[in-house]
């Protein structure tokens, strides 16, 4: 076809603008967009003249659900803290707290198996918290309650060498006991003052073997 | 109008109940800064600037939301999509071209296109019995909406030029997203008369415009 056309380049680009297009067309119209800015410039009359039909729709006012959901969605570390309502804020104090003693409690009991390192992970606005606990095979994360994630999205744990190249401890179990079991590699990286720090990913942990998505939380962990 | 009510499974009172922390702030919205303000918030939030990006927010959501309750119809899902719209505003803002769209052009097409990408995948998916009670359609039709708002702009002499059939034919096909065949179907007229009067009246509406 003869995109060169002026009369023919400006009908595709309006049956483009109202969405008359076959799939496939579209396709091979969008590449030609992508080459040629006058085509570009042609469609974006198009789209004003149309935009013209929504000149007449009255404003509605806006819930402030909405903006609270984009915000969300645009910077995940806000959401459990901004729509958090204080029951589940006290709820969870109440969690920490109670895991807490049992956790002493447990450590009491299975002193065997104690706990070498310990390191409190908070997020950028220091408001939300957890606490990991490194055992000689298995690092224990407490609360879980934090995992209001979405649910394609895994969090993951990451350790930060001094050379600064992360490496992933693994993805966090969203249930279960809060376990992330050490391999040797990683075993030899726990030591004090080492950096651990947990960003959201895609379900099943980052694709790239480097963390992709936002960090949410982060501290050092210290000897015990 | 004829036809249109059939398909109307989307459009309908809203029967959300609004909880007590999602009151609707009724305060009066902050007028639409001009293009100039807009275009320097759009360039602010391509820089990651989050101040300018809550008040192009608040500059241009209940008109946003206005668009989206006039296509998805249901507030629940005018709502999603609004918010949709804002977070692709929000990642999308470093490829916006000043020199090609006004902002708000630009903001209206993202609003659009979520709009029907949501409407199609809501036409693919069976009525559920809870949308199959919201059938009852009390909502404006494409006319009584343009024609209740109208005000004496030059969009409604360009509209008016319009013959009745290309004037719904371009409506219907900009607000609901149907294919060729679709709004050949809706509107029981074949598939070439349908073509012709889309062609004709954006013709006739953009020289109107631009005249």
């Amino acid at each position: 076809m003869n995109y060169q056309t002026p009369s023919l380049r400006r009908a595709l680009a309006a049956d483009y603008a109202i969405g008359l297009m076959p799939p496939t067309a579209c396709r091979r119209f969008e590449q030609l967009l992508l080459e040629d800015p006058q085509l570009r410039a042609e469609l974006a009359q198009w789209q004003d003249s149309l935009m013209s039909l929504t000149e007449l729709l009255a404003e509605q006012p806006v819930p402030d659900r909405v903006w609270r959901g984009v915000t969300a969605r645009i910077d995940p570390q806000t959401p459990q803290l901004t729509l958090r309502q204080p029951f589940w804020s006290w709820l969870r104090v109440t969690i920490a707290a109670c895991s807490l003693v049992a956790a002493v409690t447990l450590g009491v009991i299975y002193n065997r198996d104690e706990a070498r390192y310990g390191a409190t992970l908070r997020s950028a606005d220091a408001q939300s918290w957890m606490s990991i606990e490194a055992h000689e095979n298995y690092l224990k994360i407490r609360p879980l309650a934090f995992a209001t994630i979405e649910k394609n999205r895994s969090l993951e744990m990451w350790v930060i060498p001094s050379d600064g190249k992360p490496v992933s401890l693994g993805v966090i179990p969203s249930g279960g006991d809060g376990k992330i079991k050490l391999g040797s590699a990683q075993k030899a990286l726990i030591r004090e003052s080492i950096t651990l720090a947990i960003s959201l990913e895609p379900e099943g942990g980052s694709p790239t073997g480097q963390p992709t998505g936002p960090v949410l939380y982060k501290g050092v962990l210290s000897v015990l | 109008m004829n036809g249109t009510t059939a398909r109307r499974g989307l459009t309908s009172g809203c029967n959300r109940i609004v909880g007590p922390h999602d009151r609707i702030v009724w305060r009066k919205a902050i007028p639409i800064a001009d293009t100039d303000q807009l275009k320097h918030l759009l360039a602010q939030c391509s820089l990651g600037d989050r101040g300018a990006f809550e008040a192009l927010y608040r500059s241009v959501s209940p008109r946003l939301h206005g668009v989206a309750l006039r296509f998805m119809g249901r507030a629940d899902l005018a709502e999603e999509v609004l918010q949709e719209s804002f977070v692709r505003i929000w990642n999308n803002a470093s490829r916006y071209q000043s020199h090609l769209s006004a902002p708000m052009t630009w903001m209206i097409n993202i609003t659009r296109n979520q709009a029907i990408d949501q409407l199609r995948k809501h036409r693919e998916r069976p009525l559920s019995d809870l949308d199959a009670q919201m059938l009852v359609d009390d909502s404006p039709s494409v006319h009584d909406q343009l024609n209740s708002s109208r005000e004496t702009t030059s969009l409604n002499r360009c509209l008016d030029r319009l013959e009745g059939m290309q004037r719904q034919s371009i409506t219907i096909a900009y607000f609901e997203g149907l294919s060729c065949s679709e709004l050949a179907e809706q509107l029981s007229a074949p598939l070439g008369s349908v073509k012709s009067w889309i062609r004709r009246g954006m013709e006739r509406l953009r020289r109107c415009l631009e005249s």
